[in-house]
């Protein structure tokens, strides 16, 4: 895309462990329906690299009772319970338009969840049948597993080699791995020792808010998942940490709002970066950091963003 | 069919901002684009500035939308800092909306005479579905509650519209009847007829709407509200039990529901 007259635009495609894409803005599972509830605000096809559908089970989840969410300094707390429509709910309402997202040029990167071992497999044997048009799958290994008191799918290294091992032969495309924010170098490499192609971090930060009135969480669960800015600092630090443990990319995620927000998670290590709560209060952001990086690469002096990859200096 | 959002990006401008009632605010914003699209029922989610760290903006309903004048007139209760914020702008201010969002009150054609309930910052909807029923040719009565005489507001707004009968009811007696709206709801479905019932307020007064309508086999619509993040359909968080099981959507199902629809 880049333009005669100008000459000047640097190259901003990147490959994400064999996904290629335009440019290096993704958002993120949860934080972008299916990308259709979008197209009021921009051409999603034609401006974002890809973007990650909310996570989907093999059958439909309800998720939990109100409320789901609350906002507290810079953030918000969510506790959805991935209730999703399920692998055939998605596409029957949705899979023409991710379908033509493809079509687009902008990567679809379908996800799937589940509460054990089998419910991943059971998910991605649906994705491999029923959305093979998609580029990419994810696998969300930060979902509770019921069988273990709701500890983390992948919350350790040897958890989670298990659900990847388990699924890392069914899928036959790009396979990303999000991972929780705990132990990130040590269940990076055992992701990428079981056949991950990328990594995708972090998920949201496990934390509480209370009601000082009424004493009771301000969620209808105790606790949440925290997103938004507040966690940015602690995400980049963790993205930086991963690119260094391992060899295949990192898609770096958590309040990533600006294209400053952006910038950095490149220069600590992230081929490609998501934007996810920022979407939901400003329907424009990913847009805006697409734009931004652009910019920015330019003011850089470089002519590939790829050089910028892991570029800080410390 | 490919679904698509039907929510845009409009940026606003404060025209007039004045408290009606205690605790209730009026904005009126310039927004064309916006003013020309709205339907009764549906509602809008404002940024309001000044404090980057309070991320979300704040759904409201609106009372009434002027594609002519290409302004959109919300009333809100001010219970928060944000909502503080928004009714301290000053004209001129401004800054980005999202809508519509969102589905409106249905108004069926030849429908008969229906009744408004509503409550508190309910209120607001109510007046934009008085005007959906005016242009439809439907007459209607209304009741009003508010907790106290100094919160009462709308019925200034309701009785311009052409409404019958006009009820108010406060819990402390100080203007009106003393009681709840449904006291007063409950003895209008008994003295008349009456095709569709409107309500918005508190839930659990339009539990108690929507108990009385079933109970008199007269159609119930509601506005439900919920903490919300988005508004249009991508976060999954204004969920409201259903009837049937599982959860609708406030944003993408409702605000505006068929009180059967709801497990109360």
């Amino acid at each position: 895309m880049v333009s005669e007259d100008k000459g000047m635009r640097p190259s901003m495609a990147v490959n994400l462990g064999g996904i290629q894409m335009r440019n290096p803005v993704n958002t993120a599972s949860g934080a972008f329906g299916f990308g259709w509830q979008f197209e009021g605000f921009y051409d999603v096809g034609a401006t974002l690299g890809a973007i990650t559908c909310k996570g989907v089970s093999a059958e439909p989840w309800e998720g939990n009772p109100a409320p789901r969410m609350c906002e507290v300094t810079s953030g918000i707390l969510n506790s959805v319970g991935l209730a999703n429509p399920g692998v055939a709910g998605m596409l029957a309402k949705s899979g023409e338009y991710l379908q033509g997202l493809e079509a687009a040029g902008c990567r679809v990167i379908v996800q799937a969840v589940g509460h054990s071992v089998e419910e991943y497999v059971a998910a991605v044997e649906r994705l491999e049948e029923l959305a093979p048009w998609a580029s990419a799958v994810e696998m969300n290994i930060s979902c509770p597993n019921i069988a273990r008191g709701g500890k983390l799918v992948g919350g350790t290294p040897e958890d989670a080699a298990e659900v990847v091992r388990a699924v890392r032969p069914r899928v036959s495309r790009p396979l990303l791995v999000k991972m929780g924010p705990v132990r990130v170098p040590e269940i990076a490499r055992a992701c990428e020792a079981e056949g991950a192609d990328a990594l995708s971090l972090i998920n949201t930060v496990n934390a509480m808010s209370i009601d000082v009135h009424t004493r009771r969480s301000r969620l209808s669960r105790p606790t949440g998942g925290l997103s938004g800015p507040a966690i940015h600092p602690i995400a980049v630090r963790m993205v930086w940490e991963a690119a260094n443990a391992v060899r295949i990319p990192v898609n770096g995620i958590g309040g990533v709002a600006t294209w400053q927000d952006a910038a950095e998670m490149i220069l600590a290590g992230a081929t490609s970066v998501t934007v996810g709560t920022a979407n939901l209060y400003d329907p424009v952001a990913a847009r805006d950091v697409a734009a931004g990086l652009e910019a920015w690469v330019a003011e850089q002096g470089v002519a590939d963003v790829n050089e910028l990859i892991g570029a800080v200096e410390c | 069919m490919v679904p698509k959002g039907k929510a845009h990006l409009h940026d606003y401008v404060v025209v007039d901002n004045e408290g009606v009632a205690e605790g209730v605010q009026r904005l009126v914003m310039r927004a064309p684009a916006l003013a020309a699209e709205l339907m009764g029922g549906q509602f809008v989610n404002v940024a309001v500035p000044g404090d980057p760290s309070h991320l979300l903006r704040i759904p409201l309903a609106f009372s009434a939308a002027d594609a002519a004048a290409g302004t959109v007139e919300l009333e809100f209760a001010v219970v928060g800092e944000g909502t503080r914020r928004l009714a301290a702008m000053a004209p001129d201010q401004g800054a980005t909306v999202v809508g519509p969002c969102g589905n409106p009150w249905r108004v069926g054609e030849g429908q008969g005479r229906s009744v408004l309930v509503c409550g508190g910052i309910g209120v607001t909807p109510i007046v934009a579905c008085a005007r959906m029923l005016v242009a439809a040719g439907v007459v209607f009565d209304v009741v009003v509650g508010a907790g106290t005489a100094a919160k009462l507001w709308g019925t200034d707004e309701l009785e311009a519209l052409g409404a019958g009968r006009v009820v108010v009811t406060t819990d402390d007696g100080t203007a009106g009847r003393k009681g709840f709206t449904t006291d007063a709801l409950a003895d209008l479905l008994a003295s008349g007829s009456y095709g569709m019932v409107y309500t918005c307020g508190p839930e659990v007064m339009m539990r108690g709407v929507a108990r009385l309508c079933a109970e008199a086999g007269v159609a119930c619509q509601v506005s439900m509200e919920r903490m919300m993040t988005c508004g249009f359909g991508a976060c999954n968080t204004c969920n409201v039990p259903a009837a049937k099981g599982g959860y609708l959507s406030v944003c993408m199902d409702g605000p505006v529901f068929d009180a059967e629809e709801v497990a109360w």
